[in-house]
C-alpha cells in the first residue's frame, strides 16, 4: 500500500454534471456515464477485478448530477458487517493512567452517488484495494464479531492520507487501568464515523478509546470523537450506532 | 307482522331443553361478532407488534389472540343464554380418557412444540441439520403441531415437533463464522513449507470471504503412503459458505499447480528380494 503511487490524471472527488458523457478514471477502475436518449443514461464501470457493472439511469431531465466520495470499507466484498477492525503494524505501549494520540491510515471505498433535488442516491461503489478488502473475526467463533479487517500503518498527520485507498483517522488512547497496557488492535463500529474529502484525500472521524477495568476485566470502550473540518463531508446511507465495547482483548 | 312480533315468536320456537331459536340467534350473532373482533385484533397485532417479535413467536401470538377471543366469545354465548354444561361433566370425563388415548400423540407434538418455543434451538430462517432424520435445510416455522423445514433441494419437510424436540439438531448459524477444511496430499520430494506458502498466498489472492483473522490453518495431518497429506482449514463468515467450501479445493488444486508441486497419485515400491 505505501508502494502505491498517484497519477495525477485520475478523477478527484467531488460533484459531476453529466451533459452527454462523462469517463471517471481511479487506480485500475473506469466508470463512464452517457447520454443514451431522452432522460436516460447509461453507467458503465469496470473495476480491478475485471468485474463489469453496467446500469441504465432513466433521469427527469436531459442532466445528470452525480458526486464521487470516499465511503466507509463496508461493502467489498460482500456488506456482512458494520464494525472495522484495525490492527496495527507496531504495537502501543500506554503505561497507567496516560494517553495518547495517534493516526492511522483507516481504508475505504468509493461511492457514486446520484444526485437529486434534496438528497443522494448510492448508485455504486467500488474499492481501488480488493486485495486488502477482507473479513476478520473479533472474538471466538460462537460469539465474536464480524468485522471487515485491515492491517494498518501509523500516518503522519490528517494530510497523509493515500488517495482513493485509505483516509486518516485520529485514535486517542486513554489509559485508566492501574498497570501498563499494550493495544495492537482496535474494533468498533464505523457507521458512526463520517468521512470527508478534499481533491483526492481523505479524512475521517475519530475515534476514543478508553482502557478500563470492569469487575475483573479489562475492556476498552470504543467512542466516536468528531473532527472539526472544512473539507466535505461524504454522503452516507448506513445507520448508525452507539459505542462499541472491546471485551475480548486488546493485544 | 312487527319485528318484534317475528323476535317473540322466534323466541317461543324451542328446539332442545330451552334453547330456542331466538337465543341460538343471539348466540350467532355473538360468536360472529367474536369472530370479527379476533379476526381484527389478530390483524392489528400482525401490523403493529408482531414485526417487533421473532417470527415464531409473533405467529404463536397471534394464534393465542385469535382463538382466545373465540373462546371468550363462545363462554359470554353460553352464560348469556344460561346454557348448564354440569351434564356433560360424567359424559365429558369419560369422553376426554377416550380421546386421551387416542390422540396421545397429538399431545404430545403440542407439548413438545410448546418446549421448542421456550427452548427455541432454532429460529425461522436458520439453517439446521438434523442427522438422526438426514434432513438439512432452512427451518422455516415451529407451529403448534410440527415444524417446516426447506431442503436445499427446495422441497418443503414437515417434522412432528415430539420427534424435531428429541432429535440432535446442528445449527449453522448459530455462529458468526464457520470453517471450511480441505485435505490434499504433495509428493514426497516436494517441500512442504512451499506448498503451504503456495496454498496460502492463493487463497489470500483469490478467496475475497476467507478471514485474514483467524488466518487459515495448515496442519500436516498424515505422512501418507503416497503423498505428505496436509488439511487446510479457513474460516468464512456464516453465510457464505458456497464462497469457501465448494471453492476451496479448486484453489488449492490451482495454488500446487502454479508452483509445480506435485500432487501424487497412489504408488507402491516392489522391491526385487533378488537385488
Amino acid at each position: 500500500m505505501n508502494e502505491y503511487t498517484v497519477d495525477s490524471s485520475y478523477s478527484k472527488y467531488g460533484q459531476y454534471n453529466v451533459d452527454d458523457h462523462l469517463e471517471l478514471i481511479l487506480p485500475e477502475t473506469i466508470v463512464k456515464i452517457e447520454r443514451i436518449g431522452e432522460h436516460a443514461f447509461s453507467y458503465f464501470r469496470k473495476d480491478s477485478e475485471g468485474k463489469v457493472i453496467e446500469k441504465m439511469i432513466p433521469t427527469k431531465s436531459n442532466e445528470l448530477k452525480i458526486e464521487l466520495a470516499p465511503i466507509r470499507p463496508l461493502n467489498h466484498p460482500a456488506r456482512r458487517t458494520g464494525y472495522v477492525f484495525l490492527k496495527f503494524d507496531k504495537e502501543i505501549y500506554l503505561s497507567q493512567n496516560s494517553a495518547a494520540s495517534i493516526y492511522v491510515h483507516c481504508p475505504i471505498e468509493i461511492g457514486i452517488f446520484l444526485i437529486s433535488e434534496s438528497h443522494r442516491e448510492s448508485l455504486d461503489w467500488i474499492t481501488c484495494d480488493p486485495l486488502n478488502s477482507r473479513f476478520g473475526l473479533y472474538g471466538s467463533p460462537d460469539t465474536g464479531t464480524l468485522c471487515k479487517y485491515s492491517e494498518v500503518t501509523l500516518a503522519n498527520d490528517y494530510s497523509d492520507s493515500t488517495p482513493y485507498l485509505d483516509g486518516v483517522m485520529k485514535i486517542i488512547v486513554e489509559n485508566n487501568l492501574d498497570s501498563g497496557k499494550t493495544v495492537s488492535k482496535v474494533v468498533f463500529s464505523i457507521t458512526d464515523n463520517s468521512l470527508y474529502y478534499e481533491n483526492s484525500k481523505c479524512i475521517l472521524d475519530g475515534i476514543k478509546v478508553t482502557l478500563k477495568k470492569r469487575a475483573v476485566v479489562n475492556i476498552a470502550d470504543v467512542q466516536t470523537d468528531p473532527i472539526q473540518t472544512d473539507w466535505k463531508q461524504s454522503p452516507t446511507w448506513e445507520t448508525s450506532t452507539s459505542k462499541t465495547t472491546m471485551e475480548m482483548g486488546l493485544e | 307482522m312487527t319485528p318484534i312480533e317475528f323476535l317473540q315468536g322466534l323466541s317461543e320456537m324451542e328446539i332442545i331443553g330451552g334453547l330456542t331459536v331466538l337465543s341460538l340467534l343471539i348466540g350467532g350473532i355473538i360468536m360472529a361478532a367474536g369472530i370479527i373482533s379476533a379476526k381484527i385484533a389478530k390483524l392489528i397485532f400482525f401490523k403493529y407488534y408482531a414485526p417487533t417479535l421473532p417470527q415464531d413467536t409473533a405467529k404463536n401470538f397471534g394464534k393465542i389472540i385469535y382463538f382466545g377471543i373465540i373462546v371468550i366469545a363462545f363462554l359470554v354465548f353460553t352464560s348469556s343464554q344460561g346454557i348448564d354444561f354440569s351434564g356433560l361433566l360424567v359424559a365429558g370425563g369419560i369422553f376426554a380418557v377416550v380421546i386421551g388415548f387416542a390422540t396421545q400423540s397429538v399431545v404430545s407434538n403440542l407439548i413438545s412444540g410448546v418446549f421448542l418455543m421456550i427452548e427455541k434451538p432454532a429460529k425461522h430462517g436458520d439453517t439446521i441439520q438434523i442427522p438422526d432424520m438426514s434432513i438439512s435445510g432452512t427451518l422455516l416455522d415451529i407451529g403448534t403441531f410440527s415444524s417446516r423445514v426447506r431442503k436445499f433441494d427446495g422441497t418443503v419437510i414437515r417434522i412432528p415437533n415430539e420427534k424435531f424436540f428429541t432429535s440432535n439438531i446442528r445449527s449453522f448459524t448459530a455462529s458468526t463464522v464457520r470453517r471450511a477444511e480441505a485435505m490434499v496430499g504433495i509428493a514426497y520430494k516436494d517441500d512442504i513449507e512451499t506448498a503451504i506458502d503456495a496454498i496460502r498466498n492463493e487463497i489470500r489472492l483469490t478467496m475475497p470471504f476467507v478471514l485474514r483473522n483467524p488466518e487459515p490453518e495448515f496442519r500436516v495431518e498424515e505422512l501418507g503412503d503416497s503423498s505428505v497429506n496436509i488439511q487446510v482449514l479457513v474460516w468464512h463468515p456464516r453465510d457464505d459458505w458456497s464462497q469457501a467450501q465448494p471453492i476451496l479445493l479448486t484453489v488449492i488444486k490451482r495454488a500446487l499447480d502454479k508452483s509445480g508441486i506435485e500432487i501424487p497419485f497412489p504408488q507402491r515400491v516392489i522391491w526385487d528380494a533378488k537385488d
